[in-house]
């Protein structure tokens, strides 16, 4: 199964470096973001810096919806979908290589991202650059996980734009929550050691057992 | 492997308030063609994706090998192709690139990509990406998809459709080619396929076999 996902999820990058499609509106959107909130933001020092912590987490999982909507975009032009529900593959191999390419398109919207909004927020000092970089890797496992999962459900619907992120969002309120808590941990505030980080991989194994029992039915009829 | 039998019994789908397929009940035995024949909206393309297993019948069944065709094993799809109207392809990619995925996720590491696409006309163009491909094209490229792991079951939707002269001359000789050896169901509106392959000819009209 895993040489079949890399080879789908290959496929996906190859088409993204080719057009340009996703990667591009994610990285203008979460830029946009950071560089607005920090002028709304500037002059007020005292909640500055958990502001802008909440900010990042807030602006990641909305750039990855933006990235989720174009999940299976390639697959319905000429309806390739069909073709990879009918190889001999395990179903679950569709999803895990898009989730893979959405994990991957996320990682190199943070490496641009997570700079500028150090630069931006914390020229006097900031959270420990590690943890807030470990607890973005099993994040972005997790959105790709539950977001891929969704995009399937969503799939066959007209109002699939509208109905992603409805059925995303509130899947992802816990990594908000435990990844913002992780973000507080690494200025040093006391939040439970590493029970965020915790918390965030546990989530992602849930949702890969979650979705590797259901995939079969998910990418069916 | 043993090419499978098709049997679809009493079967129907329904999307929405639409009956596209009633009551429908077809078997083909192994090695068998048969062309659908029947007007637009007959129900062509609905049958061979029940027979496919990309659609659920909303009643009755829809069988391959005896085995319900929505849930069939890896190893019953190895052996099932299907072209349908769109050519199933990534238009990002080169014609080349769309068959080595094909060829990776069939498990086929000997495939003969350059002869393949020689063999269908577009040798010249493999290296091309296929979104400047010409409807014809297309279809050249998805018939050597479907045919390229040797299907036991091979479904085609309209395979004719944008083809030329040339083309035509093709796809007839690889259902020759088939005939006898493979389990073949062709949905088309050329009334004379099934006296120039010698093949069964079954009508649908309105989601309703004849």
């Amino acid at each position: 199964m895993i040489p079949a996902a890399l080879a789908i999820a290959r496929v996906k990058f190859v088409l993204e470096l080719r057009r340009r499609e996703v990667i591009f509106a994610m990285l203008l959107f979460i830029a946009a973001t950071i560089v607005i909130v920090h002028f709304a933001l500037s002059g007020d020092t005292g909640a500055g810096s958990r502001a802008a912590a909440g900010m990042l987490w807030a602006a990641v999982v909305f750039t990855a919806v933006l990235g989720l909507l174009r999940t299976f975009a390639a697959e319905q032009e000429e309806g390739a979908l069909d073709a990879l529900l009918l190889a001999p593959i395990d179903r679950a191999a569709i999803w895990i290589g898009a989730a893979l390419a959405q994990f991957g398109f996320l990682v190199v919207v943070e490496v641009v991202a997570v700079p500028v909004w150090w630069v931006l927020f914390f020229q006097a000092g900031g959270p420990s650059i590690g943890t807030v970089v470990v607890a973005l890797l099993l994040a972005n496992i997790g959105i790709a996980l539950v977001g891929t999962l969704a995009a399937a459900l969503a799939l066959g619907a007209r109002t699939r734009d509208v109905l992603l992120p409805v059925l995303v969002l509130p899947l992802v309120i816990p990594i908000v929550l435990a990844g913002v808590t992780a973000t507080y941990g690494a200025f040093g505030e006391e939040v439970g050691g590493l029970r965020p980080l915790g918390f965030l991989a546990l989530y992602d194994l849930v949702f890969v057992a979650l979705a590797w029992g259901t995939s079969e039915h998910l990418l069916g009829d | 492997m043993e090419p499978p039998v098709v049997t679809l019994t009493e079967c129907s789908k329904r999307f929405g308030d639409r009956l596209a397929l009633r009551k429908a009940t077809l078997t083909i035995a192994a090695g068998e063609t048969i062309v659908l024949l029947g007007p637009n909206g007959a129900g062509k393309s609905t049958l061979l994706r029940l027979v496919a297993g990309l659609l659920r019948p909303t009643a009755g069944s829809a069988q391959i090998a005896g085995v319900d065709a929505t849930s069939a094993p890896r190893s019953l799809r190895a052996g099932i192709a299907y072209a349908g109207h769109r050519s199933q392809l990534y238009r990002g990619l080169t014609a080349r690139e769309n068959l080595e995925l094909h060829a990776r996720l069939q498990g086929q590491r000997d495939l003969d990509i350059t002869a393949l696409l020689n063999h269908v006309g577009l040798g010249d163009r493999a290296d091309e990406y296929i979104d400047g491909f010409s409807r014809g094209m297309l279809q050249r490229l998805a018939l050597a998809r479907a045919t390229a792991h040797q299907p036991a079951l091979l479904l085609l939707d309209e395979p004719a459709s944008g083809l030329d002269a040339d083309g035509r001359l093709l796809l007839d000789a690889t259902l020759r080619a088939g005939l006898g050896t493979r389990t073949q169901l062709v949905a088309s509106h050329d009334d004379g396929l099934p006296a120039r392959l010698g093949a069964r000819a079954v009508h649908l009209n309105a989601g309703s076999l004849a």
